[in-house]
């Protein structure tokens, strides 16, 4: 009983002395922790700053690099700016800020060599130097010119004005066009004609001048596309002075300055595009000429053309003109064939003279011609640039003229040409070829040139 | 004569008339034309790509773009739209190809 009782005092002083210990261990503790928390708290508003001091790190490398690429910018445009002014200049082409004026000189020429067994001796020959003006007011219309001057065998100079028209676009597809403008019938003598784009040094039997294809007329024009489906038709109707009677008896039909007559020609064509490639087109032209009307100072009568008078034809001082014609072009890559066709004639009639009023007999006078032509550009032909740019090219055509034996001693004939283009640039080409000209006259000798030419287009 | 007279006059008096028809027309079809030029887009070079070779090609070689500078494309572009029958959309892609590549 004592030991328990010592025992039960003993654990209670224990008890009793570990009450203030364990109390003392606790305030302890309590200083411990708060002393971490200040640490703790201290590195967070440390890191704080340090966050808030690298966005605004970043934010000003953001702006940095903005202000960079601004400048980055501004310096690649000053540079285009430059660059397009320098050209500009170079090209003597720069007016200054964007005007509602603007103009394009444009054009083409050419020099060659033609030789054979053809009358007269080889020769060089200076070509042609055709500009061609473009002047634009806004989008409301464009005029545009070309001259052609070329050098006479006696060494003159000649001026000829190839056309002068004002374009005005009416709205999507109609444009009218107003002046001398060239013939849009066919497509040779609208789009092909100029010797850079021309594949041989020459145009085809009857589609030059004095020809059965009109060269340009005086009037006016409508003409445009209209887009159906897929494809497109195109169209040109013109209503101009029409064609003239020639000094010699034969038809002009280039455009000329003031009418000899009141009646007006109309003609045009109409395209169509079977295919992108490939367009079909049909033209037609009809007037009436009258008796040749010589210039001031040159009262010649033309040419008497033999021929039975018709009895009771006296009152005929005019004469119906029909020209009609199809043609077609295949151009596919390097491939370009083409084919074009054209018919005209012209009714008989008495030309009045000033010495004789009741004229001089012609005859009706019918001329037809064609050709067709092919040419490739060797492109895709082995791996030498040289071959690249070479480009063979045939061509075949005939000219007949009925009703008037001048005209048809001169120029009806076969022609056949073989050639070879090298294209030093996408236009300028230097043209290699031999041209055989057949006249179906007897007595007249046939021909065998052989040509060579350098053209540019600019 | 008389004929010739009445001819000429019922010509000219034709000639009038569409000239005074079509000038409205003339005043608002290229305006039209000019705006839709005024926002080009990638597809609309992509398209005048095309356009140039499909109609330019048809007649002479294709001529670089380097060789003209913008206002000279202009002018050259109205140019053919009249001389190759081009729609007037047609001219406006192929010179924004031509400008997008000179």
């Amino acid at each position: 009983m004592r030991k328990t009782l010592f025992l039960s005092s003993a654990i209670a002083i224990v008890l009793l002395s570990a009450i203030p210990a364990e109390a003392q261990t606790s305030a302890s503790a309590e200083e411990g922790l708060s002393s971490a928390n200040q640490a703790l708290l201290a590195r967070i508003e440390k890191l704080e700053a340090e966050l808030i001091a690298l966005r605004a790190s970043v934010q000003q490398s953001v702006q940095t690099a903005s202000t960079a690429k601004e400048t980055a910018q501004n310096a690649v445009k000053t540079v285009s700016t430059v660059q397009k002014l320098a050209k500009a200049g170079a090209a003597g082409a720069y007016s200054g800020a964007p005007s509602d004026s603007k103009w394009h000189l444009a054009g083409y020429a050419d020099v060659g060599f033609v030789g054979g067994d053809m009358p007269g001796p080889d020769s060089f020959v200076t070509g042609k130097f055709n500009p061609g003006f473009h002047f634009q007011y806004k989008d409301l219309l464009i005029f545009e010119s070309e001259l052609e001057f070329s050098t006479t065998n006696d060494g003159k100079t000649t001026t000829e004005l190839e056309y002068s028209q004002f374009d005005i676009p009416i709205n999507d597809y109609v444009t009218l066009v107003a002046g001398k403008y060239l013939s849009p019938i066919g497509q040779f003598q609208e789009r092909l004609h100029p010797s850079w784009i021309n594949r041989i040094q020459g145009a085809p039997a009857g589609f030059g001048h004095d020809g059965v294809q009109p060269t340009s007329d005086t009037g006016v024009q409508l003409r445009g596309t209209v887009p159906v489906g897929n494809t497109r038709f195109t169209y040109a109707v013109a209503l101009g002075n029409g064609p003239q009677t020639t000094f010699e008896g034969g038809v002009k039909l280039e455009g000329v300055g003031k009418d000899n007559n009141s009646n007006k020609s109309i003609g045009g064509r109409v395209g169509f595009f079977a295919l992108p490639y490939l367009e079909l087109g049909g033209s037609y032209l009809t007037g009436k000429v009258s008796g040749y009307a010589p210039p001031a100072g040159h009262e010649e009568a033309p040419v008497t053309i033999a021929a039975d008078v018709p009895v009771g034809s006296s009152a005929l001082d005019q004469a119906r003109y029909t020209l009609w014609g199809m043609d077609a072009a295949y151009t596919k890559g390097a491939l370009a064939a083409r084919f074009e066709y054209l018919n005209s004639h012209r009714a008989a009639f008495f030309s009045p003279t000033a010495d004789d009023p009741t004229g001089v007999f012609l005859p009706r006078l019918g001329m037809k011609a064609w050709y067709g032509q092919v040419s490739y550009r060797m492109s895709n032909v082995g791996r030498s640039d040289f071959i690249h740019n070479l480009e063979p090219v045939v061509r075949y055509g005939q000219f007949r003229i009925t009703g008037h034996d001048v005209l048809r001693e001169e120029n009806a004939q076969d022609r056949f040409n073989v050639g070879l283009n090298y294209w030093l640039a996408p236009t300028i080409v230097t043209k290699a070829g031999l041209e055989w000209r057949d006249f179906k006259v007897a007595g007249v000798p046939s021909e065998t040139l052989y040509q060579f030419q350098i053209a540019y287009g600019f | 004569m008389k004929i010739m007279k009445n001819n000429g006059i019922w010509m000219g008096s034709t000639l009038a008339v569409a000239m005074l028809v079509f000038a409205p027309l003339a005043i608002a079809g290229p305006d039209s034309a000019n705006a839709k030029a005024k926002k080009p887009d990638p597809m609309q070079v992509v398209r005048g790509a095309k356009a140039w070779k499909n109609n330019c090609g048809r007649c002479h070689n294709l001529r670089s773009p380097k060789e003209l500078t913008d206002e000279e494309w202009d002018v050259s572009v109205t140019h053919m739209r009249v001389r190759a029958n081009l729609l007037p959309l047609e001219a406006e892609d192929i010179k924004a190809f031509l400008k997008a590549s000179n």
